[in-house]
């Protein structure tokens, strides 16, 4: 067992101190590799054996969520390295340079910084390393070194710390309410939840409230997604998909932990609630906004958007709709490893973001466009893909619950969302091809990422199908500690 | 004593509404931080030990010297002593500050009905967190709005000692050293900044937009 924890969180240390000095790229992409790889093999041995490596009553411990979301983590991470070398290959621009000396030792903090997210089970301890995971990423959002990206980065910086801020009064008034259960009481997450008939309801709405506003901002929840979408959008293409694909589930995971303790007490009810209206605001902000874009990157921001708001609305419905929400995040980190990395490559050999721009992608680029074709039909729920099984199983959740209107509230504005997305998309690939419009290769080749992108789509639907035992027994356990049956 | 500190701790925040100087708002850091500090130590007075005396000194250390310290130095490096005002006097803004302290007091007066409390440093606290957001939203110059940030970090940190909320020293520590790293990263995006946004007012920044 210690060796799992020396696995999760000593390599990565290791990692960051070996990337920061080592001046060999590749040396620093197989150190990174290295622990990619090992950080996914201690995730499945922990899925697999349900073990908590970690001592009772420390501030760190791994439970069957924070397993589930440790395998979204390293299963993410693991396909941003292997797409890396090709990355950094091409960006050879002078003012890459410093970037591309501080991308590796960036990434390795980023899985340090996460990792410490999702085994932290102390809610203090977890405000203090949930900003580590914001410092991670300002290099990474800044690549570029443009204008763009730099608006970008102070922006996240700023409005995401501002975030935390409301977190923080959310975890104070935590405290407040675990003053009820007398000496004993602690912010700690199992000591909270034993707790959970003693603790003052009052100051538990409050946390909660103020928790969901304050991780909105990380997660990309209406109203708070600004921050989160310029910064998506900006940064380069395995980056965007590390966001959208890790980062967002591991806020998420934040806020499940806040909604953990909500459940248990008489304030459930308010937070389903709560949960429900900001996940479909954010369904309607996203339907509005994808149908403005102009710029692909910004309509690949949008959907991440959107897929948080599912998850969230969902996760407020409850029983099954919970079990699809917890599906769904899975899900979420394969198709936005697809859409995020062939948008890069979109980006990079037609020079434009502009939607209007990309004509005849499918022949212009035609395994990138054929991969971000696939990926388009995979994230708006395309029989097999693993987001139409995850939805299914949404919809069963809001019959079974008889939430008729969050039921069509659901369907209408994914329904708005389909269209929007596929008039873009649908143009990006099929309209045809101005001559002389610039491409820099003749015939494009098979890359790396096209592979990891094919592999990401794919893997979804057996687990979707078969439903393997060593992910779905931590989910009904999940479900079991929210209080939920299936 | 606690209440004769918050309430010097609320004059910073009338100063901040009528002063448009950056030095100025670096000097309101530094004296916000000596307050917070002793604040906190007399708070815990009655129970003292080395870790709390651990973490006074270290809200010294960090917002009394470190991070004015590194706004002293950003202001130097990007030239901005010289064309230090963010915005014309406004006498509303004095307004709206007092009106945001006395709304904080009544706050806290109320939550002391619910759960025992200290009122005032609690309803300073709340003025520390409003106070810094109205100065974000006022002032243009983005250090202006770093300094917002800070003041808010100050009411936190208020918060907790008005909440009697106890903190492991730890992870207290690690929260600074966050803030520090927040204010530094901040600061080297700042100078990246003056190259594309002259002047360095939130109301360039309107580039990326839908």
């Amino acid at each position: 067992m210690m060796y799992t924890i020396l696995l999760l969180l000593a390599l990565p240390l290791l990692a960051i101190a070996f990337t920061a000095r080592s001046r060999s790229l590749e040396k620093s992409y197989l150190a990174t590799l290295t622990t990619g790889t090992a950080h996914l093999a201690a995730t499945v041995y922990l899925l697999l054996t349900q073990r908590n490596p970690f001592a009772p009553n420390m501030w760190f411990g791994i439970d069957p969520l924070g397993s589930f979301f440790l395998l979204i983590l390293s299963h993410t991470f693991l396909a941003v390295v292997l797409y890396s070398p090709g990355f950094l290959q091409r960006m050879q621009k002078p003012e890459y340079k410093p970037s591309r000396r501080l991308y590796y030792p960036a990434l390795n903090s980023y899985l340090l910084a996460n990792t410490l997210v999702i085994v932290t089970q102390h809610f203090s301890l977890l405000w203090v390393v949930l900003e580590l995971t914001t410092f991670s990423l300002a290099p990474l959002i800044y690549f570029y070194r443009s204008k763009e990206s730099l608006e970008a980065v102070w922006k996240y910086l700023f409005l995401v710390s501002l975030g935390l801020v409301f977190l923080l009064i959310g975890i104070l008034a935590f405290g407040l309410a675990a003053k009820g259960a007398g000496e004993h009481a602690s912010l700690l997450l199992a000591d909270l939840v034993r707790d959970a008939a003693q603790l003052d309801p009052l100051w538990v709405k409050v946390g909660f409230v103020f928790a969901l506003v304050g991780i909105s901002a990380k997660i990309g929840l209406a109203p708070m997604h600004p921050a989160d979408i310029d910064a998506t959008s900006n940064a380069p293409g395995p980056v965007a998909a590390l966001m959208a694909g890790s980062l967002r589930s591991t806020a998420m995971l934040v806020l499940l932990r806040f909604y953990e303790v909500a459940s248990n007490t008489s304030v459930r009810e308010f937070s389903q609630r709560l949960l429900m209206i900001v996940g479909a605001f954010t369904l309607l902000v996203a339907a509005v906004y994808i149908w403005r874009s102009r710029d692909y990157k910004r309509l690949l921001a949008y959907s991440s958007v959107e897929h948080l708001g599912i998850i969230t609305l969902s996760t407020g419905v409850g029983g099954a709709a919970m079990l699809g929400a917890l599906l769904h995040t899975l899900f979420n980190s394969f198709g936005k490893i697809a859409l995020f990395f062939m948008a890069g490559r979109i980006n990079r050999d037609l020079q434009t973001r502009e939607i209007k721009s990309v004509e005849g992608l499918m022949q212009r680029l035609p395994w990138t466009g054929f991969a971000f074709g696939l990926a388009f039909f995979y994230v708006v729920g395309t029989p097999p893909s693993g987001f139409f099984f995850s939805e299914l199983l949404m919809l069963q959740g809001m019959v079974h619950a008889r939430n008729w209107l969050v039921l069509v509230v659901f369907l209408v504005l994914l329904m708005i969302i389909f269209i929007g997305m596929s008039r873009a998309v649908l143009r990006m690939l099929q309209s045809p091809q101005r001559s002389g419009a610039p491409t820099s290769e003749t015939r494009e080749r098979f890359h790396v990422a096209h592979a990891v992108s094919f592999y990401a789509l794919a893997v979804s639907v057996p687990i979707a199908i078969f439903r393997p035992d060593f992910l779905f027994g931590p989910l009904r356990s999940i479900l079991v500690e929210f209080g939920f049956s299936l | 004593m606690t209440n004769a500190l918050s309430i010097l701790f609320c004059l910073t925040l009338m100063y901040l509404a009528v002063t448009t100087r950056l030095s100025s708002y670096v000097l309101i850091l530094v004296f916000q931080g000596i307050l917070v500090a002793a604040v906190y130590t007399v708070s815990f007075f009655e129970h003292f030990s080395v870790t709390r005396l651990v973490i006074a000194g270290a809200v010294l250390l960090f917002r009394t010297i470190l991070i004015p310290g590194y706004m002293v130095k950003i202001i130097r490096d990007l030239d901005m002593g010289h064309r230090d005002r963010t915005h014309r006097y406004h006498p509303g803004f004095l307004l709206q500050i007092s009106g945001v302290i006395i709304v904080a007091l009544l706050l806290s007066y109320q939550f002391s009905r619910l759960t025992p409390v200290l009122v005032i440093p609690l309803g300073t606290a709340l003025a520390g967190i409003f106070s810094g957001g109205l100065l974000i939203v006022r002032r243009r110059l983005l250090l202006a709005h770093v300094v917002g940030f800070l003041i808010i970090e100050n009411g936190l940190f208020l918060l907790g000692v008005g909440l009697k909320a106890e903190t492991p020293w730890v992870i207290e520590l690690g929260a600074f050293l966050d803030l520090f790293v927040l204010i530094f990263l901040m600061g080297i995006a700042m100078n990246h900044l003056r190259s594309h946004f002259p002047e360095g007012a939130g109301e360039e920044l309107t580039t990326l937009r839908d």
